[in-house]
């Protein structure tokens, strides 16, 4: 029996997200057959089977993250085929570390060269016996393994980081099992020993302690447990009500891009409500007509097209800061990224030179995209390069407005609320009419706020006069 | 050298090269052989005479090699390689070139080269250890008249202009042929290669395997007007060919390499192809072309058109397929077979090539450095 471990399938990958199963249990493959498609950071990769024989285990579900040396498939082999070659190779034995990375490999047993640790005694005896102070006071004392040898555990195999952690939280290193490659304990085992040591810790505290606890002490170490075991849930392990979502890919990808957002733009936000009346109406008339056919006519092409008429008086809208050279980069061409969601998650297609385009043109184009997008079948070329980008935050739900995060590197994200009857001053009286509120957030680097108001002023004229945009 | 300045001081007593007159040099008779498309002409098909023998030999070349890629892939994909770069479609190309050139030639090949490396003979499972990082050279480049892989961008465009140099010197008739893709003209060891070749009118055969792709830039940010266009500004021929038709690139290769041995110097073929596939497996394509894109090539597949060459001929059959196929297919096998079973060498060995006498510091570095690799006592 035969387990293939994930391979480094770029160079230097460390993960990679199961996308499908195309074996299944039971099913006899042949060297070379196509297992599964999984995704990494760089690619969709099908990979193929590097034994024949019958499939006896799935070690991932569809969606699982799989670290790089982690059991994918473990595969009984067929006789003394001719693939048994590749199985002595890429199999990995009991432990789960085997040879199966070239050049980025974790370390296997098979390895005959191993570093030789350096047992120095120098270590522990210039280790300070930092948990006797901790020892003192049973409360922040984690139980026995600190009053064993010194704290650190010189013999153990471990990196400086962890022989540091080791140290600050008064754990024997030598009391700790390694995982890592040639035992060698990592951050992860730490961390599980302390876990356990502080679920021990309630009885031990008990026991050993000279005094009570005092109140405010005792929701002191409550708190400090539910923040290790958050903590212990970034690592692995689950309280019983949590669930865990990995987030390779997509998600990675938006958490990544909004943080840069958040912390490296300086945001303000301007809020208009627009009367849209007239739109309607022009909406109204130009659906079912010659330029539109059959075609769905939403009112985002008319957002488009009045962003692109708005971005033409205020060309500074749609630029980029330059952070190396300190200056703002205007583009002259405007590609407008519509803000998508989809089963995978937010897209950000790209209605590439809007400015060049006619309303049905931008309706057809944007119709295409939005599919693509939501069927996950859009390319890569077309989700970059938008200079500025629009999101419908009225589109998922009862959402009058929004202050949304700019898409970097841009300097401008319009968002575009609800449209519905609102009430709505007109003249000396209050009427019933259709309207809908804009909100836009810029990179106050670019743009000043006056600036804003003024884009915005023109974004709502064209909106509420909106006879050109046709 | 200085004989090789006598000659250029001879040479310069004749009309410039370049001239409006410049159609008289033997380059032009090689741009005769080919058509609007640089596919051969019949009429120079027959002249060539090349055998149905010879032909099937370069289309069972080419299926081999086409399976050997994709086994590179798979065993990538297996965890068993560090690297893979695929060079399916250039298989007309390389398979076609290699074959031109006599046994006694030398070939600098650059790293996609693979299939080069299988024409000279040389064990494919040998060559894998190379991406599988347990080598730096999988051959002696002596025996098999075949220069290392070459992985910085076209550093072997002077090495083989020297070589040619060398073999001009040496008044044997070997000639050069040396690989680069499109990206490597970009370079400036490809422009000062081109024109010392020129300067010292060496027995070189420039083979630009131009697949359209530097990794993810496309052939119209790399170069403005086609790259055989360029040799003449050095003062030598170049030709663009259909560079997945085997039949024209073997023609135009071997006319060259003729010439080449005649003494009358350098010449450029420019092999159009595609890179269907990823630059490596460290690459994802659909970042920067679509399917669309790579359409309209899988049409001008190298063996497809082999085989309708060999079916016009009527040296096709089934038969004939079938056998190459299974041989493609145990190739695969042995290879993959080959690369599992070959040793890791000692990490120490890295000290020892590069000194023929090594120094004592390196010595003393060795032996510290294999001490520190000892497994530990007890264990």
């Amino acid at each position: 029996m035969s387990q293939f471990l994930l391979p480094d399938l770029g160079e230097g990958l460390e993960e990679a997200q199961l996308v499908q199963w195309l074996v299944q249990v039971g099913e006899s493959v042949t060297l070379n057959q196509p297992l599964c498609q999984v995704e990494t950071a760089k690619a969709l990769v099908d990979i193929p089977s590097p034994f024949a024989g019958t499939v006896e285990k799935l070690h991932a579900a569809p969606g699982d993250t799989i670290e790089v040396g982690k059991p994918l498939i473990t595969i009984a082999e067929a006789g003394a085929t001719a693939a048994s070659a590749s199985a002595t190779s890429a199999s990995a034995n009991e432990d789960g570390h085997g040879p199966v990375l070239v050049g980025y490999g974790t370390e296997g047993p098979a390895q005959t060269f191993t570093r030789r640790r350096r047992t120095s005694s120098a270590t522990s005896s210039a280790t300070p016996p930092q948990a006797s102070a901790a020892a003192t006071d049973a409360l922040s004392a984690p139980p026995s393994p600190a009053h064993g040898g010194g704290a650190g555990g010189g013999g153990a195999s471990a990196s400086p980081l962890v022989r540091k952690m080791a140290q600050e939280r008064g754990i024997d290193l030598t009391t700790i099992k390694g995982t890592g490659p040639g035992g060698r304990i990592r951050v992860e085992d730490l961390e599980l020993a302390l876990k356990a040591a502080t679920s021990a810790l309630p009885s031990s505290a008990h026991g050993d302690s000279r005094r009570a606890l005092t109140e405010g002490e005792a929701s002191h170490r409550l708190a400090e447990e539910a923040e290790k075991r958050s903590e212990g849930a970034g690592g692995g392990g689950l309280a019983p009500d949590e669930e865990r979502i990995s987030t390779v890919g997509l998600r990675k990808a938006i958490a990544a891009r909004m943080m840069k957002a958040a912390t490296t733009i300086p945001h303000f936000t301007e809020y208009s409500l627009f009367d849209a009346s007239a739109l309607v109406a022009l909406r109204e008339r130009l659906r079912g007509s010659s330029g539109f056919g059959e075609q769905k006519l939403t009112y985002l092409p008319f957002f488009v097209r009045a962003l692109v008429e708005a971005v033409r008086a205020y060309p500074v809208m749609n630029s980029r800061w330059d952070e190396e050279g300190n200056a703002i980069v205007i583009k002259h061409s405007i590609h407008v990224g519509i803000a998508t969601d989809t089963a995978r998650g937010l897209l950000v297609p790209v209605i590439r030179d809007a400015h060049t385009l006619t309303l049905a043109q931008i309706a057809a184009e944007a119709n295409r995209l939005i599919t693509l997008a939501r069927e996950g079948k859009i390319e890569a070329k077309s989700l970059t390069g938008s200079t500025i980008t629009i999101t419908n935050v009225g589109a998922a739900g009862p959402v009058d407005t929004g202050a949304p995060l700019i898409n970097p590197p841009e300097a401008c994200v319009v968002g575009f609320g609800a449209l519905k009857p609102r009430p709505t001053v007109v003249g000396e009286s209050v009427q019933v009419r259709p309207g809908a509120w804009i909100s836009i957030s810029c990179d106050h680097r670019i743009v000043d706020g006056a600036t804003a108001a003024q884009f915005m002023g023109a974004l709502v004229q064209h909106l509420e006069q909106p006879e050109g945009l046709a | 050298m200085a004989k090789a300045l006598d000659t250029k001081d001879a040479r310069e007593a004749k009309p410039p090269r370049g001239s409006a007159d410049s159609s008289n040099n033997s380059g032009d008779s090689i741009a005769a052989m080919l058509d609007a498309n640089g596919v051969l002409t019949a009429e120079a098909e027959r002249a060539a005479n090349i055998s149905d023998e010879e032909l099937r030999t370069l289309y069972r070349l080419m299926v081999v090699s086409r399976r050997l890629d994709q086994e590179g892939l798979n065993l990538q994909r297996q965890g068993e390689l560090g690297l893979w770069g695929p060079y399916a479609g250039h298989e007309a190309a390389q398979v076609g070139a290699a074959m031109a050139m006599a046994p006694t030639d030398w070939i600098f090949p650059y790293y996609r080269d693979f299939a080069m490396a299988v024409c000279r003979g040389i064990d494919p499972g040998a060559i894998m250890t190379i991406f599988r990082g347990l080598t730096h050279g999988a051959w002696n480049p002596n025996e098999y008249r075949f220069a290392p892989f070459i992985i910085p961008v076209g550093t072997q465009v002077p090495h083989a202009v020297g070589f040619a140099l060398g073999c001009k010197l040496d008044h044997d008739d070997t000639a050069v042929l040396v690989g680069f893709g499109e990206g490597a003209t970009s370079t400036g060891d490809w422009h000062e290669a081109m024109n010392f070749a020129a300067v010292f009118n060496v027995p070189l055969v420039f083979l630009c395997e131009n697949n359209q792709w530097a990794i993810s830039v496309p052939m119209r940010q790399q170069v403005s007007g086609r790259i055989a266009d360029r040799a003449a500004g050095y003062g030598f021929p170049g030709v663009r060919v259909d560079g997945t038709d085997v039949l024209t690139v073997y023609a135009v290769v071997r006319a060259a390499a003729d010439r080449a041995r005649r003494g009358e110097g350098p010449y450029l073929v420019e092999a159009l192809t595609y890179r269907t596939q990823a630059h490596t497996t460290s690459d994802d394509p659909t970042r920067y072309r679509t399917e669309a894109d790579v359409e309209p090539w899988k049409s001008k597949d190298p063996i497809r058109r082999c085989a309708e060459r060999l079916q016009a001929r009527n040296a096709f059959d089934d038969a004939f397929a079938q056998a190459v196929s299974e041989e493609a297919e145990q190739r695969a096998l042995a290879m993959r077979q080959h690369l599992l079973s070959a040793q890791t060498p000692h990490p120490a060995s890295a000290f020892d090539l590069v000194f023929a006498n090594p120094p004592e510091s390196l010595l003393r570095e060795k032996a510290e450095f294999i001490e520190a690799l000892e497994p530990e006592r007890g264990e």
